[in-house]
């Protein structure tokens, strides 16, 4: 009897030690994170205008701090920091000069002429001129992955101080473009600039330690403003760590979810910063068919009342109680409070005529009072990225929600790797939002060579929607063409709306979530895209201590 | 307990020890629906009456989502130790019986599998079938069976050479008779045990596989998911989601190891002396 208590022991330790073996590496890094902490905290001991903020492990930019590989502009737009841009965006997205002094487009919308600043020195000494704007976007345009130069034929350097931008087709959004390429030197830039950049923007990167924090520090030498924060820390962890490190007082900004949002910490304030950091889902509006082993088009979402009736049927201010703890805003499209948003795209919650529309549909209610038209069952998958608690929470609830007006919603966590295909035919909890109108091109233009011919992301088709966004492309002020991206949305008779075809579901805009420490005045925020990194320090040369 | 004998002893504790496993397999088939089930109204609940181990983030029954996942892993320990038992035991009479060359290349096998720490293999093998149910199960099933295997086949050999199987053969038995009347009653209790004792390493790689989120996806009520799901929620204080799972695999492993000793106990005829 002995001996079997023993080896029970034996195996319940087993199983402990192989558990605490998975856990163990996690702790493990956070432990090495801690020391890293302490060695920052006592470096800052020396009284600089400083600031400490945490980032999600995925904002460290694997390929450095290269425009051509994301940095800035990449899936994640932001100010690049290092590097200064030509233009930047205002706290209301319209565009604003800042290396340029004037910029223009020629008649034909083919060629964008930028007169730039002939007083802007990189950090090393060199003086800034057009060549180095056009070695810029020609080598974005030839090794950019992550961002779309197609419409840029070639940049040139006509005298030192004009540059001139030859396009393939008429792109009147170029300003946004030219909001987020930083400006890298000519002389200085080989294949391992991402790992040294050089730039001539407020902030010089001192230190980058990898999959731990980089250093910045003031630019002395800058052109325009002085940066008040003279020193600013990054450190990436993931969100629990993030919140410990706040705990214990180590941070100035911790990055933090809306499922951390009711922690108190002493010493910190909760700051919330609105976004157009969107999730939503898109509904394949489309009958089933097939090419290449890919099902595009779903029968049961083909029916665009069926569409209409989940529009409104989603009850959007329950669902932010329910999933962000009320930390967030009802979304209506993909580009909610932008300057080129449409308020036609808003609706109200109505489950009632969900109801109607479904039943004049004749998807009548079946027994387990799930409804059904012709043998097809109003029921659909609705997948989530696997591991995103948010995400699921929102499927969940869609799930929830729908059920009561007779749609059955299976969810399922899937990876990335085969979600994109899957989601031409079954819907797809997604997060959009960004700082330029082409995101509503990506989401609804078709597409000619690729796939069926269809929008990108999910089949969607609509030939007076494609219009307004080619038209949108080809004018010749920003203004003109806001309104033509609106027209694109909703024109009074068709577009992307309830009354239009609704291809695309938009449930809410996610706050952005900050521990910010007493004492700290973080400058007014403007309203951040999507992804949770480094947008919150666009502006962190204006942010001071008390 | 006194006035019974050690075999009953042992018999009681391995048919209590499977009620147990019997119940909650019973029991995570009957909650699969309250598993997955979501209520908003009720979400990051403590343990209560109600709620005996509290809810989750999204509301959803802890004991429910336990249940279901411990009766999940139960399900693919069985699956895999049978497939990885079958294996073991054809390869390992083959390597014994085959010949020179047979030995030889099914030894080599075992020992490169052997040589490969197991969660790589199986995390291989499962991302390369898609993972999900059926590429966790695949993954535990073809990568436990190599020290069964080794065992089955250096117990083949030495019987090979006994006399007592020697002298059947003299008597010109065929070799169909001596491995059934003589081989096979002497393997199974070995077989058995190794059978039993295979449930636990695949209960629990399954669980770390899908821990490690190469296994079930996530809205699948897996023991591996709960745990890593609830390590985000631990720095809130929120134990309940991690200590009851987590106890309860501990617990399903130790059954299952016990009952394994168990098995052992009364069909090796040698534990009669204990």
């Amino acid at each position: 009897m002995k001996k079997k208590l023993i080896s029970i022991l034996c195996a319940a330790g087993l199983a402990a030690s192989l558990l605490a073996g998975c856990a163990g590496q996690a702790d493990h890094k956070g432990a090495k994170k801690e020391s890293d902490l302490e060695k920052v905290q006592q470096k800052d001991d020396a009284g600089e205008a400083s600031v400490i903020v945490t980032m999600p492990t995925t904002s460290e930019p694997e390929a450095g701090f290269d425009p051509a590989y994301g940095w800035g502009a990449g899936e994640h737009v932001h100010e690049p920091l290092i590097q200064s841009t030509l233009t930047t965006t205002t706290k209301d997205l319209k565009i604003e000069n800042d290396l340029a002094v004037d910029y223009h487009v020629s008649e034909d919308g083919l060629t964008w002429t930028a007169t730039i600043r002939d007083d802007v020195k990189f950090t090393d000494g060199e003086p800034l001129t057009a060549r180095d704007v056009a070695f810029t976007y020609n080598n974005c345009k030839e090794k950019s992955t992550v961002n779309d130069f197609t419409m840029l034929k070639e940049a040139v350097a006509v005298d030192d101080k004009t540059v001139e931008f030859r396009m393939t087709k008429p792109f009147s959004i170029w300003p946004y473009t030219m909001a987020i390429v930083g400006i890298v030197p000519e002389h200085a830039y080989d294949e391992s600039y991402g790992q040294n950049p050089i730039g001539s923007g407020r902030y010089i990167m001192k230190q980058w330690d990898k999959g731990q924090q980089v250093i910045f520090e003031a630019n002395p030498d800058y052109y325009g403003e002085p940066p008040k924060m003279k020193k600013v820390t990054v450190l990436f962890m993931e969100e629990d760590a993030a919140l410990a490190a706040a705990m214990a007082d180590q941070v100035d900004v911790a990055h933090t979810a809306a499922s951390y949002s009711d922690q108190t910490i002493e010493g910190y304030s909760l700051m919330k910063v609105q976004t157009v950091d969107n999730r939503g889902f898109n509904l394949p509006a489309l009958e089933p068919r097939e090419k290449d082993g890919i099902t595009y088009g779903n029968a049961f979402t083909s029916d665009v009342n069926v569409r209409r009736a989940i529009n409104i049927g989603i009850d959007r201010d329950e669902m932010i109680e329910n999933v962000l703890n009320g930390y967030g805003t009802k979304a209506y499209s993909v580009c909610d409070k932008m300057p080129w948003y449409n308020s036609e795209c808003e609706v109200e919650y109505d489950q009632e005529k969900a109801r109607q529309l479904l039943d004049d549909a004749l998807w009548k209610e079946g027994e387990d009072g799930i409804r059904e038209k012709d043998g097809v069952k109003a029921a659909f998958t609705l997948m989530f990225s696997n591991g995103d608690s948010v995400r699921q929470a929102l499927a969940e609830d869609v799930s929830n929600q729908l059920k009561e007006i007779g749609i059955e919603v299976t969810t399922e966590g899937v990876g990335w790797d085969v979600a994109y295909d899957r989601a031409q035919s079954e819907p797809l909890m997604w997060g959009w939002g960004a700082h330029t109108p082409m995101e509503l091109y990506n989401i609804y233009h078709t597409l000619a060579q690729k796939g069926i011919g269809q929008a990108q992301y999910s089949p969607y088709a609509n030939e007076t929607v494609d219009r307004y966004m080619d038209e949108a492309l080809k004018t010749s002020t920003l203004e003109e063409s806001y309104e033509l991206w609106q027209k694109a949305q909703w024109d009074g008779t068709t577009g992307i709306t309830q009354e239009g075809d609704i291809p695309w579901i938009w449930l809410c805009n996610i706050d952005h979530l900050y521990f910010v420490k007493d004492g700290l005045r973080v400058a007014d925020q403007k309203i951040h895209p999507h992804g949770h990194g480094w947008s919150i320090v666009n502006n962190v040369d204006q942010w001071s201590w008390e | 307990m006194r006035d019974k004998n050690l075999r009953q002893r042992v018999l009681i504790g391995l048919i209590v020890g499977a009620a147990i496993l019997l119940a909650i397999c019973v029991g995570g088939l009957f909650c699969a629906e309250a598993a997955k089930t979501s209520d908003f109204t009720r979400k990051n609940l403590p343990p209560c009456l109600t709620y005996p181990f509290g809810t989750d983030w999204l509301g959803r029954d802890m004991l429910a989502r336990t249940l279901r996942g411990i009766s999940l892993s139960i399900l693919l320990g069985i699956f895999a130790a049978a497939v990885s038992a079958c294996i073991a035991l054809l390869l390992g009479i083959a390597a014994a019986t085959l010949g020179r060359t047979a030995d030889a290349v099914i030894t080599f096998v075992i020992d490169l599998l052997l040589g490969i720490p197991h969660i790589l293999l199986l995390i291989l093998i499962s991302v390369a079938l898609g993972k999900g149910f059926a590429g966790v199960a695949w993954g535990v099933a073809l990568t436990h069976w190599p020290s069964l295997a080794r065992l089955i086949r250096a117990e083949v050999m030495q019987l090979k050479e006994s006399p007592y199987i020697q002298i059947a053969r003299k008597l010109g038995k065929t070799n169909w008779y001596v491995a059934r009347k003589h081989m096979l009653p002497h393997l199974l209790p070995q077989f058995l045990t190794g059978l039993v004792l295979l449930f636990p390493h695949a209960i629990l790689h399954e669980a770390s596989v899908t821990f490690l989120g190469f296994g079930l996806s996530s809205e699948q009520p897996a023991i591996g998911i709960i745990l890593s799901e609830s390590m985000k929620y631990l720095v809130t204080g929120k134990w309940w989601l991690a200590l009851f799972p987590g106890a309860a695999l501990v617990m399903v492993v130790v059954l299952f190891y016990a009952a394994g000793e168990n098995v052992r106990k009364l069909t090796d005829p040698a534990s009669v002396h204990e």
